[in-house]
């Protein structure tokens, strides 16, 4: 039912593009986790490694303490839940959920009181009969999830299964993925580039850029102490103020600041950014302000530099005029190297 | 512009469908020539064509070739397209290369090439020879159909299903047969009609049981006659209900 | 799972296109194939002047049925495709297409009655004067250039039409909308949209073209002859087999140069 994913020093490459620079990551069972990063990051592969669609070129795949790396994905205990949900429009939603259990020879009787189990779980028990083409978006993407679920695999790999769906839904899904999984125990693996939904839902979210891991942490730690500027970046908007030393505290362009002898770049999440906090960054004026409904999003540019902007998310009802001259503050930064 | 449109419409009509037009009006012609003033009409040629077995034992060799070549053609495209979809290997490029490949190359060429072999052989000119010359031609059309069939949801549909646990054949009878089956009914269809109308390499490929082109062939031989018109009718009515027919249950389908 | 359609394509069509190669280099003796390895044959082909005509012949008319049938198609085409109302242009496509389901000798067979002295248009030219007598038309080049560009016109009508179709109508609007006329937008928007689906079908006429032997065998008759022409009379006069398969190689360059020509434009995997 459940089983921890081990992944060692795996690489691989496409012709002569490296998809996968050495990855080692280690997954708990039961754990859900996220694997985020743009386009191109090298996180589906990493997906379709775990589910034996490809065969790194080197490393290993260990899944329940057994190497798995040269398993086609019929052999190993993962089954995946694909972008498009992959359902088979030939068959009714019954039959797509029982294929798997078909597949493992369970007598007809059987897999059909099992398949009705599995979507009466995702809500659907009425629409056995249906054909997917019949479904609106978010019920095949159930559909799908329970024919994921039906063979009772150890590891669930869901492919931005939430790509297609409109943002309330996904919102909404989110939730009942995170409660199925819950429920199950299984360990899930997931995909995504939207660092929301990844907040959303993970016990851990691994960061990944240009094929290497950025940050492996909990979404508190990647959130708010991110360990490289890619990842800091990815997660959400980020205000920089490039900090050099200066005799026992550093300077800026906004002037001196009083952290610890260091250099790099000081990141301060707009939330962290305003009217009090423990780092004072000076005199700035509001140059533009728009209203998001739980927050005014303003930008300052500070009178020692004008022309650097810094964002702020300041609450409800606490914006200052356009114009208006105030002392900004920032709370919680994190200094980062910075990077070339 | 709106007239000129109309116009050239009726004129491109005209032209498209003259022949088949003139064809079918001189089947029913009461005289020796199929060609004006028109005399009848009579059903007498299609008596006697009817009643003429060399050419209906010609239309059933006809069936059978095309029925067996499609089929070959069609499993055999079939298993290559699923294979070829199925991952991707340094040399699928040329693999397809090599499968598309008959499909530039003029029939009468493949039918000489293989003249050539099996007379080598020693192998004598026979329907077999001729539905295996029908193969080599319909076999890139099966596969460039069935192929360009399976795209990316197709693709993952496959995979999903070996995700869950199934074999290599249970794959393809379970899920890319029933998924691709209108590509493989369109295949099958037009891998017929072609091996059916096909002339050149049945006729260097045959000897004494030709096929119906071949038979139709021979009779032009003797110049022009109405039963000619009246075996090229039939054929054409043929075919025009069979695209009716699969136009109409395509079309219910769709409907649905 | 794809051995067995490579195994065929090795068997039936690379091997034998293989042994023809070698043919192509013996020669006849008597009525005895002696192999060698000369290129005698070919240097034949581009000397003799009945066989290097051949291939003249068929270029010229290749040629000419290629650009005939894209110039008449184009219109037919964009008119179902932009004038016919959508509930009425899959049966008028149909109709345009029909005559393919004649089998395809007896297609040119109709055409012969049709051209032929006594023929149906023959008559009808005499009858409203325009002719004071019938003109000769079958067993000339005409006769055959007719009988493939009926042919291929509902070819490239049938892949035009799907081509126009699929084309955002957003396109059109979007010209008409920056102020482009009617004929404008057609010439400089929805032509050069559809120009790879037309060197497709180009090529693919091209290929059937110069390769066919029945058309231009019922319907040009002995007067001139075609490549594919010369290539039976080999076969079914001397038996000559190595010649037979010199020309046929020559011809198959043909058509390789006019891929490599055409290349960039096309997209095969339309077809």
């Amino acid at each position: 039912m459940t089983a921890d994913v081990h992944i060692e020093a795996v690489k691989h490459r496409f012709q002569s593009f490296v998809a996968l620079h050495g990855i080692d990551l280690r997954i708990a069972a039961g754990e859900f986790i996220v694997l985020l990063g743009p386009s191109g990051c090298g996180k589906t592969t990493l997906l379709s490694i775990i589910g034996g669609f490809l065969t790194p070129t080197k490393g290993k795949v260990l899944i329940g303490g057994t190497d798995m790396t040269r398993l086609g994905p019929k052999d190993r205990p993962t089954t995946t839940m694909f972008q498009d949900y992959a359902l088979f429009p030939h068959m009714s939603l019954r039959d797509n959920v029982a294929f798997g259990l078909r597949m493992r020879g369970m007598a007809r009787r059987a897999r059909h009181e099992r398949a009705t189990e599995m979507l009466d779980m995702v809500g659907l028990a009425d629409k056995a009969h249906r054909r997917p083409h019949e479904l609106s978006g978010g019920q095949r993407q159930r559909v799908a999830l329970a024919r994921a679920l039906a063979v009772e695999p150890d590891v669930l790999l869901l492919d931005e299964p939430l790509g297609a769906l409109d943002l309330k839904l996904r919102r909404q899904m989110q939730d009942e993925l995170k409660a199925i999984q819950r429920r199950v125990g299984t360990t899930f693996v997931h995909v995504t580039h939207d660092q929301e939904e990844a907040m959303a839902i993970a016990d851990r979210i691994v960061v990944m850029n240009h094929g290497r891991i950025a940050h492996c942490g909990t979404p508190e730690e990647v959130y708010l102490r991110p360990k490289t500027l890619f990842s800091a970046d990815f997660m959400g908007e980020m205000n920089r103020i490039p900090i050099t030393p200066e005799g026992d505290a550093v300077t800026s362009p906004l002037g001196a600041l009083p952290l610890p002898r260091q250099t790099g770049l000081m990141c301060v999440r707009p939330e962290n950014l305003g009217l009090a906090g423990e780092v004072p960054l000076g005199k700035a004026r509001l140059t533009e302000l728009s209203f998001f409904g739980a927050h005014h999003r303003c930008r300052f540019a500070p009178l020692a530099a004008p022309e650097m902007g810094l964002v702020a998310h300041l609450p409800q009802g606490e914006a200052p005029e356009i114009g208006a001259e105030v002392a900004l503050y920032a709370r919680n930064p994190v200094i980062l190297p910075e990077e070339a | 512009m709106r007239l000129l449109s109309w116009a050239y419409l009726v004129a491109a009509f005209t032209f498209i469908l003259l022949p088949v037009v003139v064809l079918v009006v001189f089947s029913f012609q009461d005289s020796r020539l199929p060609v004006p003033p028109f005399e009848g009409p009579t059903l007498k040629w299609y008596a006697e064509i009817l009643a003429d077995r060399a050419l209906m034992e010609a239309l059933v060799n006809s069936l059978i070739v095309a029925f067996v070549s499609a089929l070959v053609a069609l499993v055999l495209g079939f298993l290559a397209a699923s294979g070829l979809a199925r991952v991707y290997l340094p040399g699928t490029a040329a693999m397809r290369a090599l499968l598309i490949a008959p499909m530039t190359v003029s029939y009468l060429i493949i039918a000489l090439g293989l003249l050539q072999m099996f007379n080598t052989l020693g192998v004598r000119p026979s329907l077999w020879v001729t539905g295996i010359g029908h193969v080599v031609i319909n076999l890139p059309l099966c596969f460039a159909i069935l192929y360009a069939a399976i795209g990316e949801h197709q693709k993952n549909a496959l995979k999903a299903a070996r995700d869950l646990g199934a074999s290599e054949v249970q794959v393809l009878w379970f899920i890319a047969a029933p998924m691709l089956a209108p590509a493989l009914g369109a295949a099958f269809f037009l891998a017929f009609t072609f091996s059916w109308d096909e002339f050149i390499i049945a006729f260097l490929l045959t000897r004494f049981d030709v096929t119906l082109p071949v038979e139709i062939w021979s009779m032009l031989r003797s110049g022009l006659s109405p039963a000619t018109n009246a075996v090229g009718s039939l054929v054409f009515l043929v075919s025009v209900g069979i695209v009716l027919v699969l136009e109409f249950t395509l079309f219910r389908k769709k409907s649905k | 799972m794809i051995a067995p359609a490579l195994l065929w394509t090795l068997v039936f069509f690379v091997v034998p296109f293989a042994a023809m190669v070698l043919m192509s280099l013996a020669h006849l003796e008597g009525r005895e194939v002696v192999q060698g390895y000369a290129l005698d044959n070919y240097l034949r082909i581009f000397t003799d002047p009945s066989l290097r005509k051949g291939i003249f012949v068929s270029l010229e008319i290749t040629a000419l049925v290629t650009v005939l049938s894209v110039l008449l198609a184009w219109p037919l085409a964009w008119i179902i495709a932009s004038r016919v109302p959508p509930r009425w242009q899959r049966l008028v496509l149909l109709l345009a297409v029909l005559p393919f389901w004649t089998s395809y000798v007896v297609r040119s067979y109709s055409w012969a009655l049709v051209l032929g002295e006594k023929g149906v248009v023959m008559n009808v030219l005499v009858g409203i004067g325009l002719l004071a007598e019938p003109v000769q038309i079958m067993a000339t080049r005409a006769a055959t250039v007719i009988g493939f560009t009926h042919f291929f016109v509902m070819l490239l009508t049938l892949t035009i039409y799907s081509n126009l179709i699929q084309l955002s109508p957003n396109y059109a609007r979007a010209a008409e909308d920056l102020g482009a006329p009617k004929w404008k937008v057609i010439w400089l928007v929805i032509l050069p949209l559809t120009l790879p689906g037309v060197m497709t079908g180009a090529f693919l006429t091209f290929v059937l073209c110069i390769g066919d032997y029945i058309t231009p065998q019922i319907l040009g008759g002995n007067n001139e002859l075609t490549m594919p022409q010369l290539i039976m009379l080999q076969l079914g006069r001397r038996g000559d087999f190595p010649m037979a398969s010199a020309l046929s190689i020559v011809l198959m360059a043909i058509v390789t140069l006019a891929y490599l020509a055409s290349a960039r434009w096309l997209r095969m995997e339309r077809v």
